[in-house]
C-alpha cells in the first residue's frame, strides 16, 4: 500500500476487524449508491472517506435550495446541477484516489441490470417504495446485497437484506399505493411514499445513512454482524431505537419460491 | 390488562389478538408494522397472535423518505 493511502486510512487500519487487507478489500469494490439525496450523499460521503475504490452514483435530479438542509454532499455551487455531477465533484475533492461514476438516470426496471454490472453492492437512497422494489428484485435477480434506509421527519428505519441469508424488502413492506381507495383513512396515514416536499431533519437523514455506511463496510469485508433479519427504527424525537427480528415471509412476492410473480 | 405501547404503559382489555389491539389503539394505517417482544409479526398472523400481560408492543409506520 502507498504510503499516502496508508496515512490517509491509518485510523481505521488500526481496527482489527479492517487492517491492511481489509482497506484493499475496500479498494477493489464496486458500490452503487441508488440516489445522491438525503440518504446517498450523506451514505456516499462516509463511503468514499472509507476507500471505497469506485461508487456508482445514479440519480435523475437536480440541485435544488431546498435539498441543502440535509444533502451535504451537494452546495450553494452546485445548486441547478445534475445532483450526480455535483456528487461526483465533492467526492472526488474528498478523495480523489477512489474513482466516482456518475449515472444521470431515472432508476427503474429499464436502467437497473446496467447499473449492477461488476457491482458488488447497492445502498438505497430512494425515495419511494416503486424505486425500492425495483433495486429489491434486481438485488433478488443478481444475488447482490442491498442496504435500505427510509426516513421522514425525525424518524427512519434501516436493514440489510442479503439474498438466500435474510428476508427481503418485500417481505416486509408492501407498497403503500396498492390499497383500494375506501379502505385508507387519510387523516390516519402516516407511512408511505411520502408526499412532495415532506418534512426532514438533515440529521434524521445523517443517523440512517451513517448505519447505511456502517453496514456496507460490514457487508463488503464480512466483520461483525450485520443488520440481516433485522429491522432498526428511529424515533428522533424521543431517540428511541427499537430493533425487531425478522422472519422470512412465506407469502412474499419476491423471494418466497412459491409465491414469485 | 398492563402492557408497553410505544414506550409507554398502558393498560388494555384481556384476549385481545393483534387485530383487535389495531383497532382499540384506532390505528388506520394499514402499512403499520407490528412488533411483538422485539419479534416483528406479519399480517396474516394478526388474527392468531395475542396480546399478553407485559408485551412489549410498537406500532411502526414505515418510513420511506430518502
Amino acid at each position: 500500500m502507498a504510503p499516502e493511502t496508508c496515512e490517509r486510512y491509518t485510523r481505521q487500519i488500526k481496527l482489527p476487524q479492517i487492517g491492511s487487507s481489509g482497506q484493499e478489500k475496500l479498494a477493489r469494490a464496486r458500490v452503487l449508491i441508488a440516489g445522491a439525496g438525503g440518504l446517498g450523499s450523506l451514505s456516499s460521503l462516509y463511503l468514499a472517506a472509507a476507500g471505497v475504490g469506485h461508487l456508482i452514483i445514479a440519480d435523475h435530479d437536480h440541485v435544488e435550495l431546498s435539498n441543502l438542509n440535509r444533502q451535504l454532499v451537494h452546495s450553494e455551487a452546485t445548486l441547478g446541477k445534475p445532483k450526480v455531477v455535483s456528487a461526483s465533484q465533492h467526492l472526488g475533492q474528498l478523495n480523489s484516489a477512489i474513482q466516482v461514476t456518475p449515472v444521470q438516470v431515472r432508476i427503474d426496471q429499464g436502467s437497473i441490470d446496467g447499473l449492477l454490472e461488476g457491482v458488488d453492492l447497492i445502498v438505497d437512497g430512494c425515495d419511494n417504495y416503486p424505486t425500492r422494489k425495483v433495486l429489491n428484485r434486481a438485488a433478488l435477480h443478481h444475488n447482490l446485497p442491498w442496504i435500505f434506509g427510509g426516513v421522514m421527519g425525525f424518524d427512519g428505519m434501516v436493514s440489510s437484506f442479503v439474498p438466500g441469508l435474510s428476508v427481503c424488502f418485500e417481505c416486509i413492506l408492501q407498497d403503500p399505493d396498492t390499497l383500494k381507495p375506501d379502505t385508507i383513512k387519510p387523516e390516519t396515514i402516516k407511512s408511505g411514499n411520502p408526499p412532495p416536499n415532506n418534512g426532514i431533519l438533515g440529521a434524521t437523514a445523517g443517523m440512517i445513512a451513517s448505519i447505511q455506511a456502517m453496514e456496507a463496510v460490514k457487508l463488503l469485508l464480512a466483520i461483525g454482524t450485520p443488520l440481516t433479519n433485522r429491522l432498526v427504527r428511529i424515533s428522533g424525537l424521543e431517540m428511541r431505537i427499537t430493533t425487531a427480528e425478522l422472519t422470512p415471509n412465506p407469502d412474499c412476492r419476491a423471494c418466497s419460491p412459491s409465491n414469485k410473480n | 390488562m398492563k402492557i408497553q405501547f410505544n414506550g409507554l404503559k398502558e393498560t388494555i382489555p384481556q384476549g385481545l389478538n393483534i387485530s383487535k389491539l389495531i383497532k382499540f389503539f384506532d390505528e388506520g394505517d394499514p402499512h403499520v408494522i407490528v412488533e411483538q417482544n422485539g419479534r416483528y409479526i406479519y399480517p396474516k398472523n394478526y388474527d392468531t397472535c395475542m396480546v399478553m400481560e407485559n408485551d412489549m408492543i410498537e406500532f411502526i409506520n414505515p418510513n420511506l423518505g430518502g
